[in-house]
């Protein structure tokens, strides 16, 4: 088995991640398990970087941009999660569903 | 030197719109000051680009292959309407120091008049489609905010909405044209088009040329679109005169000016655009003559003026329609700020309820008296010259009826404007109203418009200068000094409508001698109050866009998944188009 290519495990793991992420991002109502869903995705997504910077050899680059999101994923996730206290704290519920009426 | 100031002159009120917001409605005198000085620094900077203009690009910031160049030009009809839009747009802030005094959020107010002045001296420098187009949809969007700026008044707030919806009709045109020129020069900038360098096809060029019209019209308030400019009166005054003398309105009229060239020969269009003036022009003095509020009769006026220049256009004289632009922004605003200063002071706008104010504000009357005798066209006053030119051209370029018309709506022009001045200022009072002080803000804006509308006429040569080849070099607009105005203007062909202005006048001396012949036009009078009849169309508009809104709200859910599933449903159509475009 040494000639599997990693390549292809890591594109396995990088669909089956976003994919989990975006079914739990269309499937669930609760606000934790949405931030779960995203941060998956986005987990897939950073290691999609990583492997496209060693497909072209600019694994620099790709390091950085992976580093970013990463950093900027972490941010969405805490500002996420105090949303999820805030809006738990007002509503009584973490379902999104009672999050619409904020069109009104 | 220019670059830096065509910056100032659209960053400056715009910076001023977000400091005078940050200043806090508690800090109200601040805010006044603050205001007036963002203004004035405008003004200043757009009056300083006036010995520099050129037809060179002064700006252009690479905005990207997508869009091409934000540019900007400082050319002769640019530089003259960012000074109209700035330096009028300053004496009505100076003029809301003292009307809008007390009022609740007043940085609302001065935020979104700093936006809109700033916004229209944008429009009006910017020679990149695309910017221009969203400039004028920033002054649409202004224009909506002000008007409803008293937004707990059921019939403000639907006069907004109106004026947002009809002038956004008219964006799309711009925008189509915009694009079109975009696919068939493969620039956004306009002076592909302009030089001839780049050859679109006829029909395109009609297209682009009627679809131009059209976004003119809605947006100059001329026929067929023309009733958002009267229920636009709800707004305060100052802002009235903002954006019948300074700002919005001059856009259309600008919008044709600035592709004149270019249009001149697409078939039937000449034709179309005087057809569109003289129709608004006629109807709108028709509507002026039945209307007893006052704004409204100014509004009508406005609509009235416009079709002049409108007129003037397509009968290919840009520069008379500029000049009249110039004079006709100077007494308007003295009219509505003059207006507003009465309408302040007596709490109503209902001219049957006025009369005889002239003796409680006798400043007021006489700076109204010089507006409207401006606005008359009597002699020497600014509006007399450019009004005669504006028949001059159209005697020469367009079809005798027409002329015919516009002359008699210069008769109705007079007799519509006594008529308002006579209801207000004179007779005994119709009702016991209480006239206050008007405040020395007030008094401080409307003296240097008074002495303009008698003088500005004699910058004419001055004022060509600034349309030559070297700024305009498409327009062909020569040279145009004192003497042959005077030459042009006192000629045989002028008396004609100075009869019809004198007769206008004596129809109202005489108005008890000629009851007869009113009663005989009562069914023009109900048809004038219904608006001829095109108010519907303006409803239909805003009502299909309002249905149209309203069903498409089904869409959004506000619930995540489904916004989701949106997202996701997208990116799959756009992958098999994708694989069926490689």
């Amino acid at each position: 088995m040494s000639n599997f290519p990693v390549a292809f495990i890591v594109i396995l793991s990088i669909i089956s991640l976003a994919g989990i992420g975006f079914y739990c991002l269309l499937a669930t109502r609760n606000m934790i398990k949405v931030i779960i869903g995203l941060q998956l995705m986005v987990k897939g997504v950073a290691m999609a970087f990583i492997l496209g910077g060693n497909l072209t050899g600019q694994v620099n680059l790709a390091q950085t941009m992976a580093l970013t999101v990463i950093v900027a994923d972490t941010i969405v996730a805490v500002m996420g999660l105090a949303l999820a206290v805030q809006v738990r704290h007002r509503l009584g519920t973490l379902d999104i569903k009672a999050l619409s009426t904020l069109k009104r | 030197m220019n670059l830096i100031l065509i910056l100032l002159v659209i960053g400056l009120p715009w910076l001023g719109a977000f400091i005078v917001l940050l200043a806090g409605d508690k800090h109200e005198k601040l805010q006044h000051v603050l205001a007036v000085a963002f203004s004035l620094a405008a003004g200043a900077a757009a009056i300083m680009l006036l010995p520099n203009v050129s037809k060179a690009v002064v700006i252009s910031l690479p905005a990207g292959t997508v869009f091409g160049n934000f540019t900007f030009v400082a050319d002769g009809l640019s530089v003259f309407l960012t000074i109209i839009a700035t330096v009028i747009g300053s004496l009505a802030v100076i003029f809301s120091t003292s009307y809008m005094h007390g009022e609740a959020q007043i940085g609302r107010y001065y935020a979104f008049v700093l936006y809109f002045i700033g916004a229209m001296a944008g429009l009006v420098l910017t020679s990149n489609m695309l910017l221009m187009f969203l400039f004028w949809e920033i002054t649409a969007l202004c224009s909506y905010a002000l008007i409803s700026f008293n937004n707990d008044d059921p019939k403000a707030v639907r006069g907004g909405i109106k004026a947002l919806i009809i002038t956004s009709v008219g964006g799309v045109g711009l925008l189509l044209g915009a694009l079109l020129i975009f696919v068939y020069t493969g620039s956004l900038s306009y002076s592909a088009i302009l030089g001839g360098n780049a050859s679109l096809p006829a029909n395109i060029l009609a297209v682009l040329a009627f679809g131009f019209l059209i976004a003119a019209a809605a947006k100059s308030a001329q026929f067929p679109f023309q009733t958002w400019l009267p229920d636009a009166m709800e707004a305060p005054s100052p802002i009235s005169a903002l954006i019948h003398a300074a700002t919005m309105v001059n856009a259309g009229v600008y919008l044709l000016a600035r592709f004149y060239p270019v249009f001149k020969d697409v078939p039937y269009w000449r034709e179309a655009v005087m057809v569109v003036g003289v129709l608004s022009a006629l109807m709108a003095a028709i509507m002026a003559l039945v209307s007893t509020d006052l704004k409204r009769v100014l509004a009508y006026s406005t609509v009235s003026q416009l079709g002049y220049m409108v007129y003037a256009i397509g009968a290919g004289s840009v520069f008379a329609s500029q000049f009249h632009l110039f004079s006709h922004s100077i007494f308007k605003a003295l009219l509505f700020l003059a207006a507003g200063a009465v309408i302040h002071s007596v709490g109503t706008r209902d001219m049957t309820k006025m009369g005889g104010v002239g003796k409680k504000l006798p400043y007021v009357k006489w700076v109204f008296i010089v507006g409207a005798l401006a606005l008359a066209g009597i002699p020497v006053f600014n509006g007399f010259w450019s009004k005669e030119m504006i028949l001059e051209a159209g005697l020469k370029g367009g079809s005798i009826v027409y002329y015919s018309v516009m002359v008699f709506v210069a008769g109705l022009t007079a007799l519509y404007t006594i008529r308002a001045v006579w209801m207000v200022f004179y007779g005994e009072p119709r009702s016991d109203y209480h006239a206050h002080k008007v405040g020395l803000a007030m008094k401080i804006a409307l003296a240097p418009l008074a002495l303009a509308a008698v003088v500005s006429w004699l910058a004419v040569g001055r004022f060509s200068l600034l349309f030559g080849a070297n700024s305009l070099p498409f327009h062909n607009i020569q040279p145009f000094g004192l003497k042959e105005m005077f030459h042009e203007v006192i000629a045989l062909s002028t008396l004609i409508p100075l009869a019809v202005i004198t007769l206008g006048i004596l129809c109202w001396v005489f108005r008890s001698k000629l009851g007869g012949l009113v009663k005989a036009f009562n069914w023009m009078r109900w048809l004038a109050e219904h608006s001829f009849g095109f108010e519907g169309i303006n409803t239909g508009i805003v009502k299909a866009t309002e249905a149209s809104a309203e069903s498409l709200r089904t869409t959004q859910t506000g619930i995540f998944s489904w916004n989701l599933l949106a997202v996701l449903g997208t990116i799959i159509i756009f992958f098999v188009l994708f694989a069926i475009g490689a």
